[in-house]
């Protein structure tokens, strides 16, 4: 196997996966699909090993424990050319929550499966307590809507109409999730078929060294990097607010990274238990956070695949929030993997501290459901609000942006106020949310929305009782904010997420968390400091009181 | 004043290294090329230096009658950030639509140490005045005039030079941001003005903010470079007044148009416009196909399509980070270039680009100092390229370096000879371009098996083969002149002005006399524009267009009204829109919905005034044409496959006539391009001295 057609290779399958993300993103129907990007589509070897790493790069690892599951189920022999499976299931497809679809359609050649494509996305609607099915609150899976354990919907090249009009019956968007469903079917087939022809001219036998070639270079890779960190171990854990349920109870997540003889061990049995709300993780979530954590500290353009699996360890311990054990709710999972990604990065800073990060402003979530609609428009608005990154190792944090593993488009406001009977009257930064440090932590953006019809309102939130936090004496960045009513006699701050009912004139405020601070804020450069205060990122209030420095 | 003597035709494209002038007599019908190095600090340096050049040859300069220019003066001010110092109004309590941008980032995802682009405007620059309007159009809030006021001279007094205004929803109701310019102009009389509702008024705050914001910031360094540059031609002599740049969207616009403001960011992407515009005009027939134009460089290589006789198009962009959404010829671009540096990346794999050698020091084979194997290296040592004729043999290539560069970073360590590796390379790149330009075909839902590929620029007709093969194509044309192609396309060109409006609504509520209301203001301003620019009414066409979604979808489809409608839009043309929609639609997606319900976004508008233009002239082969054998200047043995030598022929393209057909593998050369010509490919010269070469069966 030459090095020059292992190349060639891994081009055609990332050439390929683009032009399946092309497609898809143009034809998906939804809005999450359509301004949020809020999929992934991949092609795996023939044991479900991720070739090339997908732009929604949290989905990557979950591959291999779905296709796995399918191959476990039906046995290599039970699947035919022409097949798709389809599952929503967490614990069985390794889905991170009930609203993420994903499609698998097998690759055959010489009468062997030789790879998988496959795809993921997020649906509008999938049934369970709450429109939306993401509940903040659920307390079992069953709550988060229709579970679809891995099943075709496709046999032989025929369509299953039934298994489709089971899904459509569930949903309370079925024509958002129909248009869906079709074009993530078709792309899925369309990856197929052209793996197929790669197959038929280069030779399955070759394609299938080159996929292992390209599955070893990163480990290699990986590998190296690892070998170059002292030996030792470091510990840190975090807390989330609490877990949508047992309101007065912070949820911990630990982890001890150890570094011995070249291998990366990532321990996190000191997490807490399992949760009664949704903040539980899969598997396949604590992996998207560690190599994500690992390549951002090591070397930001190592391309993920499977191979590195070979390069570390992970624990999980059964029954603890990073393995939860069934019927455990799963929904809120982005916000627990955004708080492992501080923890995992606070401990890394021991082994590589050039890359040391304080931690980020996590991300939320909006869902309005309307009792009434725009003439002939959706009923149902879903927002992803970003926040901000810590400051690093000479580095102030970026504000108001999507950060570490999401990497949602915002909605504009003219297209919101277009199609929803909404009114967005704020749209600024808030000043002094950014954690205080010789790098400041990034600024937290602030909305606030006008009702103009009644609505069901539901908001998912953390770092609101513990704000990011700062690093080697830079302060924690702002807390998260929702804020009923402000500035009225009825203005209620809550904490937590929940699900409100509003009415037509309710107003209410979202802020997100702003970073963490890094380092002394006393040591800041003075001249930075004059610029956010000019700017209004810095009050000069806190100029004074928090970095010691008067600025006129 | 006039050309006295009206004769000549000039256009002139600067590039990072060459500024190209194509002189055509239009009374011969044939043209001149010149070449003069490009004057980067002030760019209009050696646009005169190459006039003067045909002034010394003895042409008139009062006999130049039309003068077209393609520039990336906007571009590189962009780059290298040296726009003016700018200003932003904005309506009060958003300021964090300028911060947040789009929300997700661009680049490396795993970098957590990301920046977002320094703001064009910083929020100390950034005032927030009182006003609003709703998604109607209806005021909410007035304007605070006041504040306007205030606003405008804290910001002269900062020094700004140019102010952009974007308040929400002004592509409804653009009355508050025309007061507000009002207003400026008359606190600060020398500022420039840059007010969303005209440079974009279209849906999305963040994308109409950004564009607006580039404009005000490149707005003052070319309405200055123009100014400059006029003055320089009236005192050469040269005194047409009509006077046009290339734009984005492959039309030209008159230097009064962009003088007069709003249209600077139409500018911003042209650099590759006029050469996919020359391939649809001048290979008119095969564009009625379908065309791959393959622009190969130095650093990078531009593809677009041609489909129906006119390039794609494209409604939003992003250049250097920053989103730019103006009608522009729908491109991509790889980096893939002569000088795309070779080399093992940390998983072992060998890699091409996206490091290039530049200029300086350039390949290996260049004798500068490089040391790293490029494309160009892997080029001479596979023996398609001549060491004693590069740029007509100004410069001589040193094969031994190139062998050794490829050995030492890349053959060595992979356990091959240079050849391999050399191949190799080539293969990795010549597969890189071909696979963009199918992830590209499948974007745009086209099928390319009809298709034509037409290379230009330095090193397009030296890989063209290659990418054909592996794309399937049988057809590949290569224009007369690969080096000047795009200084030809400034002559093959048309005025077009685009106008857009936002207006998002659900189709069925829209009545034909509605969106006939809309064109008509479009027309309107149009028309008055096009008065102002001193050009004729009766010359000018129309075409329009609708913006289409179907509700609940983010992006919209453009949806041309051409032959729908006669006179006025009335309710048959707008179902028949919709069935277009639908089409096109599936054309494009790949699927369809007949039955759902769609959304109006935009009504768009364009205009084009026809300007004149080269005509190619066809010839017959001569009447005693001359062996083919005499334009064979040599053999030399190439290594197609790395492995095995295939002697090929080496041909001059000058001596080859009208109707010469050669066979491969044989190699092409002319002074500023080579071509190579597969074993079981011929080639042939049309009766417009192109060469095209041909799968044989």
């Amino acid at each position: 196997m030459d090095a020059i057609t292992i190349q060639i290779l891994r081009n055609k399958i990332a050439s390929l996966v683009d032009e399946m993300h092309y497609h898809f993103y143009r034809s998906g129907y939804s809005t999450i699909i359509r301004e949020s990007r809020d999929f992934s589509c991949v092609i795996v070897d023939a044991t479900g090993r991720l070739i090339v790493s997908p732009p929604m790069f949290f989905h990557a690892p979950v591959y291999r424990h779905l296709v796995g599951r399918i191959l476990e189920i039906y046995g290599a022999d039970g699947i035919v050319p022409g097949d798709v499976f389809v599952s929503n299931h967490p614990y069985e497809g390794g889905l991170p929550h009930v609203s993420d679809m994903a499609f698998v359609a097998p690759v055959f050649a010489n009468g062997k499966i030789v790879a998988f494509s496959g795809s993921i996305a997020h649906k509008a609607d999938i049934g369970g307590t709450v429109p939306g099915s993401t509940s903040a609150n659920a307390t079992e899976m069953f709550h988060e809507g229709l579970l679809i354990p891995p099943i075709r919907i496709r046999a032989g090249g025929v369509p299953l109409p039934d298994v489709e009009r089971l899904i459509l019956a569930n949903s309370r968007q079925p024509v958002l999730v129909r248009g869906d469903v079709t074009a993530q079917i078709a792309v899925t087939e369309m990856g197929a078929q052209r793996v197929g022809e790669l197959c038929e001219r280069f030779g399955a036998d070759i394609m299938c060294e080159a996929f292992a070639a390209i599955l070893k270079g990163a480990a290699d890779e990986l590998r190296g990097a690892i070998a170059k960190l002292p030996e030792g171990s470091s510990s840190a854990e975090g807390l989330l607010d609490s877990d949508g349920v047992v309101m007065d109870k912070p949820i911990k997540l630990a982890v001890t990274i150890s570094v011995h003889e070249g291998l990366a061990t990532f321990d996190f049995s000191n997490s807490d238990p399992q949760a009664k709300g949704p903040v539980n993780l899969r598997p396949s979530m604590v992996e998207a956070c560690v190599f994500y954590a690992l390549i951002g500290s090591l070397g930001p353009r190592f391309a993920f695949n499977d191979g590195m699996r070979d390069a570390v360890r992970i624990i999980c311990k059964p029954g603890t929030i990073t393995h939860a054990n069934a019927p455990a709710p799963v929904s809120n999972y982005q916000m627990v993997n955004l708080k492992l990604v501080d923890v995992i990065l606070q401990a890394m800073a021991h082994f590589h501290p050039s890359r040391a990060i304080a931690g980020a402003g996590s991300s939320s979530a909006l869902l309005i459901n309307w009792s009434r609609g725009r003439p002939g428009g959706s009923n149902m608005q879903y927002e992803i609000i970003g926040s901000a990154y810590g400051g690093g190792m000479g580095h102030d944090g970026t504000s108001a942006t999507a950060a570490h593993l999401s990497n949602l488009h915002i909605t504009p406001i003219e297209i919101l106020e277009s199609e929803y009977p909404c009114r967005i009257t704020r749209f600024d930064m808030a000043p002094d949310s950014g954690g205080a440090g010789r790098w400041r932590g990034g600024l937290s953006m602030q909305r606030e929305y006008e009702l103009l019809e009644d609505a069901s309102v539901i908001r998912r939130f953390d770092k609101s009782r513990f704000p990011p936090n700062g690093v080697d004496g830079g302060r924690e960045g702002g807390p998260g904010r929702f804020v009923i009513n402000p500035g009225t006699e009825s203005e209620q701050v809550v904490r937590a997420s929940a699900r409100f009912e509003m009415k037509a004139g309710d107003r209410f405020l979202l802020q997100s968390a702003g970073g963490g601070g890094y380092g002394d804020p006393h040591e800041r450069d003075p001249q930075a400091l004059a610029r956010d205060v000019e700017e209004g990122r810095v009050t000069q209030g806190a100029a004074q009181a928090i970095y010691g420095q008067k600025i006129q | 004043m006039q050309a006295k003597n009206p004769r000549y035709r000039l256009g002139v494209d600067v590039g990072g290294t060459h500024t190209d002038l194509v002189l055509l007599d239009t009374r011969t019908g044939t043209f001149a090329v010149e070449k003069v190095s490009s004057t980067p600090k002030n760019p209009a340096l050696g646009v005169l230096n190459g006039v003067a050049k045909f002034i010394e040859k003895g042409i008139a300069p009062g006999d130049i009658e039309f003068f077209a220019h393609g520039t990336t003066i906007t571009t590189n001010a962009l780059l290298e950030m040296r726009g003016a110092k700018v200003g932003l109004l904005i309506t009060k309590g958003y300021r964090a639509v300028q911060e947040v941008q789009a929300q997700a980032r661009d680049g490396n995802l795993f970098d957590y140490f990301y920046e977002k682009p320094a703001p064009i405007a910083p929020q100390s620059l950034t005032c927030e005045i009182p006003e609003r309007a709703d998604y109607q159009g209806n005021v909410l809030a007035p304007l605070d005039r006041e504040a306007v006021r205030a606003a405008a001279r804290k910001l002269r007094d900062a020094g700004v030079e140019s102010i952009a205004v974007s308040y929400l929803f002004s592509f409804m109701n653009p009355q508050h941001e025309e007061d507000t310019r009002a207003i400026i102009r008359e606190e600060a009389p020398g500022l420039q003005v840059s007010i969303s509702s005209e440079v974009l008024p279209r849906i999305r705050e963040w994308a109409r903010l950004s564009t607006t914001l580039l404009n005000a910031y490149l707005e003052p360094v070319l309405v200055r470079y123009i100014a400059h540059l006029s003055k320089g031609l009236d005192d050469a002599g040269v005194h047409t007044q009509q006077r046009f740049l290339m734009q984005s969207n492959g039309g030209v616009m008159p230097f009064t148009a962009a003088i007069e403001g709003g249209r600077t960011v139409h500018t911003l992407l042209s650099g590759p416009a006029a050469g996919a515009q020359a391939s649809a005009y001048l290979a008119a027939a095969d564009a009625g196909r379908g065309l791959v134009t393959l622009d190969m460089g130095g650093t990078s290589a531009d593809i677009a399509f041609i489909e129906g006789g006119v390039p794609l198009e494209v409604t939003e962009g992003v250049i250097a980070r920053r989103q730019i959404d103006v009608p522009a010829l729908d491109m991509t671009t790889i980096s893939a270039g002569g000088g795309s540096i070779a080399s093992i990346d940390g998983g072992g794999f060998l890699t091409v680009g996206p490091q290039s050698a530049g200029a300086d020091p350039g390949p290996a084979c260049y004798g500068r100092g490089g040391t790293r194997p490029t494309v160009t290296d892997a080029d001479i040592t596979c023996g398609y390229l001549n060491p004693d004729y590069f740029l007509g043999g100004a410069q001589k290539l040193d094969v031994a370096a190139a062998r050794a560069a490829l050995d030492t970073e890349v053959a060595k360590p992979l356990g091959m000879s240079a050849l391999q590796a050399a191949a190799g390379i080539r293969r990795i790149v010549d597969m890189r371009m071909a696979d963009e330009v199918r992830v590209f075909a499948a974007k745009r839902g086209v099928d390319l098996s009809t298709f034509t590929l037409l290379p230009f620029g330095g090193a397009g007709a030296v890989h063209a083969a290659a990418v054909a093969e592996e794309l399937g194509m049988k057809r590949i044309l290569v224009p007369m002149r690969p080096g000047a192609f795009s200084a030809l396309g400034l002559l093959c060109t048309d005025v077009v002005h685009d106008y857009i409006r936002s207006e998002l609504r659900p189709f069925a509520d829209v009545s034909p006399d509605h969106a006939e209301e809309i064109f008509a203001l479009l027309e309107t301003r149009a028309r008055q524009e096009l008065l102002a620019e001193g050009m004729k009414i009766e010359d000018a066409q129309f075409s329009r267009e609708l913006d289409l979604r179907y509700t609940g979808q983010g992006y919209e489809l453009r949806t041309p009204l051409d032959g729908l409608f006669v006179g006025a839009l009335d309710a048959p043309a707008m179902e028949a829109a919709r069935a277009r929609f639908d089409q096109r639609h599936a054309q494009i997606h790949g699927h369809a919905a007949s039955d759902r319900p769609v959304e109006v976004v935009s009504y768009r508008l364009r205009l084009r005034v026809s300007v004149p233009k080269y005509q190619p002239v066809e010839e017959g082969p001569p009447l005693h044409p001359r062996a083919v054998a005499e334009a064979q200047k040599g053999a030399r043995q190439v290594y197609f496959d790395g492995v095995t030598p295939l002697d090929a022929k080496l041909y001059e393209r000058e001596r080859l006539d009208i109707g010469a057909i050669i066979h491969g593998p044989c190699i092409v050369e002319q002074f500023d391009a080579t071509t190579v010509v597969n074993p079981g490919w011929s080639a042939r010269v049309d009766s417009f001295r192109n060469l095209v070469l041909e799968r044989e069966a």
